[in-house]
């Protein structure tokens, strides 16, 4: 068994309307490999291409150039989705089913049969919280609730790949951690999930690495860590001479000193330790070493506006 | 077939909570109730025919704007509201879907003709003293009429708006009705150039024969005289059935390849 989940070659969507003489490329030569058992974040702004990508894995629409791949069958291959599960930005389902009868529409579009129909159901219930509230239409549940409902019926299959737009959008805290979790413990259980979402600090959290897609193009690929290094620490240190400032300087860092009060913003490259030493040597009472971290927001907004392709 | 009957089922379940059908059902429920007050405007053709004529006209009406109005946005809100995506992304084939989406019309119409055959044939019972015979085959083929225009409808719904839809499907079951009979009437008057019959031949022939299922037109007319009324039933419920299949694999070749 390959252990790339999803894998598209120079994956190319362009749209080219009946009368405009201007075709969009909503996708452009896309070259992606999702891992098996990873969380994979998948970025972009508003109309990078991120859910005609998403489309497209599924089958929904078709591809104009260059290949999909999903558990190593081309892209949209039905046996195929047995294995996988999708949910929806906003997911809308039947309103006028409960709970437990989505779940059931769910399971019976799987062809899984009775008894284990409904224990499933009753498990997946209880796994999102809903036990109580499965009898109730889904048009009195909250958008919480629904979204809850919305992962329980990704899990029905018991998937191996999950590909989740926004999860976590619009939702409270306390669902939006619950949320969270239970994409860890997804994770946990070895599943891999392709996350679309706009909710930075969540993907930071959860993701192991991520893509950043703009205007239909590749812009990052790469691990978390890797993506977030280069942040800086700053140490503030008392009773300081002015001979440690040039020292400090060579070693790359930012020095302000007033009235023996030394601010330094060193970058995280290992150079921390040797500051702290001249300053020590040289009298100096360090009061502070604040690590700041390089955020996936502050990645984000570098990457979009420099605007570059990998 | 378990994902078509469960989307069926699904589409069943919706359709009878619209409120716009219910209260189409409600209104021809009320009508037909009160048909067997219009048998003494009769005048000479007697209070039995304007009874079942009346009535037939009134189920055929409600079935017409049921069979369109239905079909005419199942497909396009179930991708308007994404949940389409959500089943898709399931183990089910684009055709399947159709297919489920075509059953569960046909199941709310027949629950929709149940309905308003119940209620006709009890009015007509205590209007006129006994069950028609006529009216039970009657339905059938109303049931038939709607059926395949439920088919026209979301065949054309596999690729245009549901308000081009409106238009569409509307004028097919107009031209569908009459074209039969103009044709009959340009073919007996030899003034009419090849111009202009062959167009209409040819629409004729394209178009499904609605005008066929239409029962009322032998109970009003008694000189339209039907010979073998059973074999008559049979060829027309075998028409629809042949058309309807037709419309299903168009619209399930087409559905295939749209994106969404």
């Amino acid at each position: 068994m390959s252990d790339i989940a999803i894998k598209t070659v120079n994956l190319t969507k362009r749209y080219s309307g009946l009368w405009s003489k201007h075709p969009v490329d909503a996708v452009k030569n896309l070259n992606l490999e999702v891992y098996r058992g990873e969380i994979f974040g998948f970025l972009g702004p508003n109309g990078a291409g991120k859910t005609t990508t998403i489309k497209i894995l599924l089958g929904i629409i078709y591809p104009t150039e260059g290949e999909a791949y999903v558990l190593g069958k081309p892209a949209g291959d039905p046996k195929n989705h047995y294995k996988i599960s999708y949910l929806p930005e906003n997911p809308y389902f039947y309103d006028y089913m409960t709970g437990r009868e989505i779940l059931t529409f769910y399971a019976r579009l799987f062809g899984i049969p009775e008894p284990e129909r409904s224990k499933r159901v009753e498990e997946l219930l209880d796994r999102v919280g809903l036990s109580r509230a499965a009898d109730q239409p889904l048009r009195t549940y909250s958008k919480g609730m629904l979204q809850r409902i919305g992962l329980a019926q990704c899990l029905i299959n018991d998937p191996e790949l999950l590909i989740l737009d926004e999860p976590t959008a619009g939702l409270d805290p306390i669902a939006h951690i619950d949320i969270r979790d239970l994409i860890l413990e997804l994770r946990n259980q070895g599943k891999t999930l392709f996350i679309s979402s706009h909710q930075l600090s969540d993907v930071e959290r959860v993701c192991d690495r991520v893509a950043i897609l703009n205007k239909g193009m590749l812009v990052r690929l790469g691990k978390i860590e890797e993506l977030l290094a280069g942040g800086h620490v700053e140490i503030i240190a008392d009773k300081v001479s002015d001979n440690v400032v040039e020292p400090i300087r060579q070693l790359g860092g930012k020095v302000s000193l007033h009235d023996g009060r030394l601010i330094v913003q060193q970058p995280d490259d290992g150079s921390v330790d040797r500051v702290i030493d001249i300053v020590r040597a040289a009298g100096g009472h360090i009061i502070s070493v604040k690590p700041y971290r390089r955020t996936l927001e502050d990645l984000f907004v570098e990457t979009i506006q420099g605007g570059k392709s990998v | 077939m378990n994902a078509v009957m469960a989307i069926a089922g699904a589409t069943f379940g919706e359709a009878i909570r619209k409120r716009i059908l219910i209260v189409i059902l409600l209104i021809a429920l009320l009508i037909i109730l009160i048909s067997p007050a219009f048998g003494p405007f009769a005048g000479g053709r007697g209070a039995r025919t304007m009874i079942i004529s009346f009535g037939f006209g009134v189920i055929q009406l409600a079935g017409t704007f049921i069979a369109i109005i239905m079909c005419t946005t199942m497909i396009p809100t179930e991708i308007e509201r994404r949940t389409i995506y959500t089943i898709l992304s399931k183990p089910v084939q684009r055709y399947q879907f159709v297919l489920g989406k075509f059953f569960g019309a046909i199941g709310t119409l027949g629950f929709m003709y149940l309905m308003m055959g119940i209620v006709f044939l009890i009015a007509t019972r205590f209007a006129i003293g006994e069950f028609d015979a006529r009216i039970i085959p009657g339905l059938i083929m109303f049931f038939f009429q709607s059926s395949l225009l439920a088919a026209v409808v979301l065949f054309f719904s596999t690729f245009v708006s549901p308000l081009v839809n409106y238009f569409l499907s509307g004028g097919v079951f107009l031209l569908g009705n009459l074209l039969s009979s103009f044709l009959e009437t340009i073919q007996r008057n030899p003034e009419v150039t090849p111009l202009t019959r062959i167009p209409v031949q040819i629409l004729t022939l394209i178009l499904p024969n609605f005008s066929n299922f239409n029962v009322q037109n032998p109970i009003i007319n008694p000189e339209q005289v039907i010979t073998d009324p059973v074999a008559y039933t049979v060829q027309t419920l075998a028409y629809a059935l042949v058309y309807m299949t037709m419309l299903l694999v168009l619209s399930m070749l087409i559905f295939n390849q749209r994106e969404m």
